[in-house]
């Protein structure tokens, strides 16, 4: 049985639409990210699975259950908010046993859960503490023992990590998968912060304004994005996209011109709709361009390189090849390598890459015609 | 929000909720009512005996006529206005230049300053009674309306204060540093960056000093006795024990009495309640 | 010369703003009061020399019944003031929803804070007037006749202490209404998902946010009880016989009517030092609060 089904979601604040028939499946055990840009509606959809918002149209089924107009605590959920809202008046075994405490559940039973929660948690000897005298990496762990307390379908997590430091937060990201799998929990997990997705999620779901613009494992959505939002969106450095132009078409294959690269021939997707003297979306990823031998590849002039203790990223002008949309600068491509490159500002150097590494998006959607292979 | 909102889809459980409220208003306000609908009534009426029952004329402008014509009500109010403006702007002068202060500069004394400001403004009023009394007979001031204002402006000042205090110290740190760093002096400081920001804060102390002060009846009682003096608070007192059968009258001089501050409440309802709880809750 | 202007300007402007509201204040209020504990050792009737008794004062107050009838009265005052907070806070949820009018609503439940304490004192004076007030009024709803209230020896104390709660009740609506509209979305949204509903939710949840707010909603409601004069001086001035007595009144009396200004001294002594327990808990809690803000 699927562990929560979200079915046409709809739901708008005055005349901003939040959410736009939203349809989601989750299975047992999976672990969930949702990403996207601020004001996508992660939020706004988690709050709705929640409870704490109401849909304007749609479902919401949990363990078979329809729960659209349930209470937050009849749905089998346990949410983390990102501010961890713990019951400032109440020790650390007050409030990991508070929900089971209004479900007047017996005092030996709460007291068994908070126990374990507290062991799993590594909180045993912070049980009589109040919340103010815990450190932000305690006060989230206390939050996350709330909700294993009770033993809910679903986890939520609103942004759990984006208050705590660097470093804390990449120790939380590796105790969260091991708390996964060790409850062998359905958890529903929003970020805006696409390296936490990718680490820990069993599958992503890319939120943009409103809507699902694609659902699958980090893998698959990074080697096979959808669309341009969502090549965009996974990946750090941002992909290199740049304006091409079709110039003849064969069964499957399209010719495209890249300014400053040459002719390259594309294999299509089985619904990729170019058609000739159109202008299309070329897509590169960083790790995809490397230095160039002798002559081959174009030229581009270094504008700042970063060095990064075992890798390097260059931003280069390779005009007449222009980025679109790129946030280094007009124009600059982005150049990601594996390796301490020993590369001065204002060189020139050559770049190139493979033709196999190249993605195609095109149409009204901007959506995929060609994935790298 | 809490209590849970009831959604706006729910009509018609909105309106019978409102329904309920504006029940529980009514019962709420039926002593305001009663007195109301009371200084509208006829004298016929009231010698008669009708006072719930159909009026038999309509008395409204009688009674507030009467009022402003056969009791020196009407120089009573003047009073009023005397003694009220002038101290709600001094108070607002005093309590800004001493708010600035002690929200600005960290002195020994701040928090003795502070705490002296604070319980001052919760004594009894009989506990200064006698020596203020007295002060004013010797400097010759009984009697007159400056005892109240010299009154209401050393009492006010310390709650005031603290209100403009609490506020100058949420102002913007960056402000004043700013300022400094160009070598401005405190005074320039408080012309220049305190006075243009403060000016909501001092909207809603203006008010409720107002307020406070028009309403005050002890110590226009203990430091007034003539009509020429008495505010309208005094006054009134006075003339209900006059005046002990004619309600119509009586009504009619109390709703004269509580309109301004009811009015000014009114007309700026949000400084009102924002000086309030910005007073109390901060300290 | 400028050069010890130089030196000493930080210090010298700031004092002269601070100075003219420390001396008035000092002057009229604290020295005042000082000055009153002082009168109270003495015997004056306000015209002639003081007369140095000590403690008479005090012994003649603790022989006195009606005295001990202002106390009894003052801790009526207390204990009936004490239903404002719960009150002020119910009104204060009734309130609290987005229905169009009821900004105005809420404007109207503050009224009786902004009337004179005279003319919430004359008001319900007519309330309870035998035979044509309000109170008589509602009980000819039912056919019965409506106790003299006033006049009525044993209940004058509670008919004064309900007029004067009137507008007590709706300051700390006023408080509580802030109070709930700061409270933190989060925290009542953590509340629902852990099943809290209801009272379950006030009590556990809302109340505990509320804590600052009913702290100062209580220690202004009993300062104001104990505090208490206009009422009394418009509605009964302290009768019938002195049943109605407070302290506050009782000192007025003695002081203006009687000319017995050490005596009065004395009873106002006695009710501040009552009070000072309130003020200084007050203050212990706002100075700690300031200091852990700092």
């Amino acid at each position: 049985m699927l562990s929560l089904e979200l079915k046409t979601i709809d739901k708008s604040f005055g005349a901003f639409r939040a959410l736009k028939q939203v349809d989601l499946q989750v299975e047992k055990g999976e672990f969930i990210v949702m990403v996207g840009p601020s004001g996508c509606g992660k939020s706004t959809l988690l709050k709705t699975i929640a409870g704490l918002e109401t849909p304007d149209s749609g479902e919401i089924i949990i363990n078979g259950k329809d729960v659209t107009h349930a209470e937050p605590g009849d749905r089998g959920i346990a949410m983390v908010f990102q501010s961890y809202a713990l019951y400032p008046h109440m020790s650390v075994a007050e409030n990991m046993g508070f929900g089971l405490k209004m479900a007047k559940r017996p005092k030996a039973e709460i007291d068994a859960a908070v126990k374990r929660a507290a062991g799993i948690l590594r909180l045993e000897d912070q049980l009589e503490k109040l919340p103010r005298q815990l450190s932000g990496g305690q006060r989230q762990r206390v939050a996350i023992g709330r909700a294993i307390t009770r033993s809910p379908e679903v986890f939520l997590f609103d942004e759990p990590l984006s208050n705590l430091d660097a470093a804390l937060r990449t120790q939380m990201r590796v105790e969260l998968s091991t708390l996964h799998s060790r409850l062998d929990a359905t958890m529903i997990y929003v970020t805006h912060d696409q390296i936490e997705a990718m680490t820990m999620a069993s599958r992503i779901v890319v939120l943009n304004s409103g809507i699902i613009e694609q659902v699958g494992s980090p893998k698959q959505l990074y080697r096979n994005p959808d669309n341009y939002f969502v090549a965009g969106f996974l990946g750090a450095p941002r992909m290199n996209f740049f304006e091409a132009k079709v110039v003849g078409m064969r069964p499957g294959i399209a010719e495209i011109e890249v300014p400053a690269v040459g002719r390259i021939d594309i294999a299509l997707n089985a619904d990729a709709a170019p058609e000739s003297g159109m202008t299309v979306a070329v897509g590169v990823r960083p790790e995809s361009l490397r230095l160039a031998e002798g002559e081959e590849g174009f030229a581009a002039k270094i504008h700042l390189v970063e060095y990064l203790g075992r890798e390097t990223i260059a931003y280069a002008d390779a005009s007449p090849l222009r980025c679109i949309g790129s946030e280094t600068g007009t124009g600059n491509l982005t150049v990601h390598l594996p390796y301490v490159a020993e590369l001065a500002a204002e060189s020139t150097v050559r770049l190139t890459f493979d033709p196999n590494d190249i993605y195609l998006f095109g149409g009204k959607d901007r959506r995929t015609w060609s994935s790298a292979k | 929000m809490f209590p849970r909102p009831i959604p706006h889809t729910a009509r018609g459980m909105r309106a019978i909720y409102m329904a309920m409220v504006i029940v529980i208003l009514l019962i709420w306000l039926a002593p305001l009512f009663a007195i109301i609908m009371t200084s509208i009534r006829t004298s016929d009426d009231i010698s008669m005996g009708n006072l719930w029952g159909w009026p038999t004329g309509f008395g409204l402008v009688e009674n507030y006529v009467n009022v402003f014509t056969k009791t020196p009500m009407a120089r009573y109010f003047v009073n009023s206005v005397v003694i009220t403006i002038p101290s709600v702007i001094g108070v607002l002068i005093l309590s800004t230049l001493a708010g600035y202060v002690l929200s600005r500069h960290k002195f020994r004394f701040s928090m003795l300053i502070f705490a002296i400001f604070i319980g001052g403004n919760f004594l009894p009023a009989q506990i200064m009674m006698i020596p203020v009394r007295d002060l004013m007979v010797q400097v010759g001031l009984y009697d007159t309306a400056w005892s109240l204002i010299i009154f209401h402006t050393a009492f006010q000042t310390g709650f005031a204060t603290l209100f403009m205090r609490n506020f100058i110290a949420a102002l913007p740190n960056e402000l004043f540093e700013a300022a400094k760093a160009e070598g401005a002096t405190s005074s320039q400081i408080l012309m220049n960056v305190v006075v243009p920001l403060v000016r909501p804060a001092l909207a809603a102390l203006a008010i409720l000093l107002f307020t406070f002060i028009w309403n005050d009846y002890f110590w226009a009682v203990v430091l007034t006795i003539s009509d020429t003096v008495k505010p309208v608070t005094a006054g009134l007192a006075n003339l209900r024990g006059e005046y002990v059968a004619a309600w119509n009258t009586i009504s009619a001089a109390t709703m004269i009495v509580a309109i301004p501050p009811v009015a000014m409440f009114f007309l700026m309802q949000r400084h009102f309640v924002a000086g309030l709880t910005m007073g109390a809750v901060k300290g | 010369m400028s050069l010890i202007w130089r030196r000493h300007r930080t210090w010298v402007v700031p004092t002269l703003f601070i100075a003219p509201s420390i001396i008035l204040f000092g002057v009229v209020i604290v020295a005042s009061s000082l000055q009153s504990v002082w009168i109270s050792f003495h015997d004056w009737d306000g015209f002639g020399p003081m007369q140095w008794i000590g403690l008479g004062n005090y012994e003649e107050l603790l022989g006195d019944p009606q005295f001990y009838v202002s106390l009894k009265n003052n801790l009526i005052w207390l204990i009936i003031f004490m239903l404002a907070p719960p009150l002020g806070l119910a009104i204060a949820l009734l309130v609290n929803q987005q229905i169009r009018g009821m900004r105005i609503v809420k404007s109207l439940f503050f009224v009786p804070l902004v009337l004179a304490s005279v003319a919430v004192g004359i008001v319900f004076t007519w309330v309870y007037t035998p035979q044509f007030g309000l109170l008589a009024l509602a009980f000819s709803a039912f056919g019965q006749k409506a106790p003299a209230l006033l006049s009525d020896e044993h209940l004058v104390t509670f008919a004064i202490v309900i007029a004067a709660i009137w507008p007590q009740i709706a300051f700390c609506m006023v408080l509580y209404l802030a109070g709930i509209n700061s409270l933190s979305e989060d925290l009542i949204g953590a509340g629902r998902v852990d099943g809290a509903r209801g009272w379950n939710m006030l009590y556990h949840v809302v109340l505990p946010q509320l804590t600052q707010v009913t702290f100062i909603a209580i220690a202004i409601t009993a300062i104001g009880a104990l505090r208490s004069f206009d009422m009394i001086s418009v509605m009964t001035q302290g009768g019938p016989f002195g049943s109605s007595q407070v302290l506050a009144y009782q000192m007025y009396e003695q002081s203006i009517f009687s000319y017995r200004f050490g005596y009065g001294a004395a009873i106002a002594t006695i009710l501040f030092i009552i009070m000072l327990v309130f003020i200084l808990w007050y203050l212990s809690r706002i100075i700690r609060a300031e200091e852990w803000s700092n």
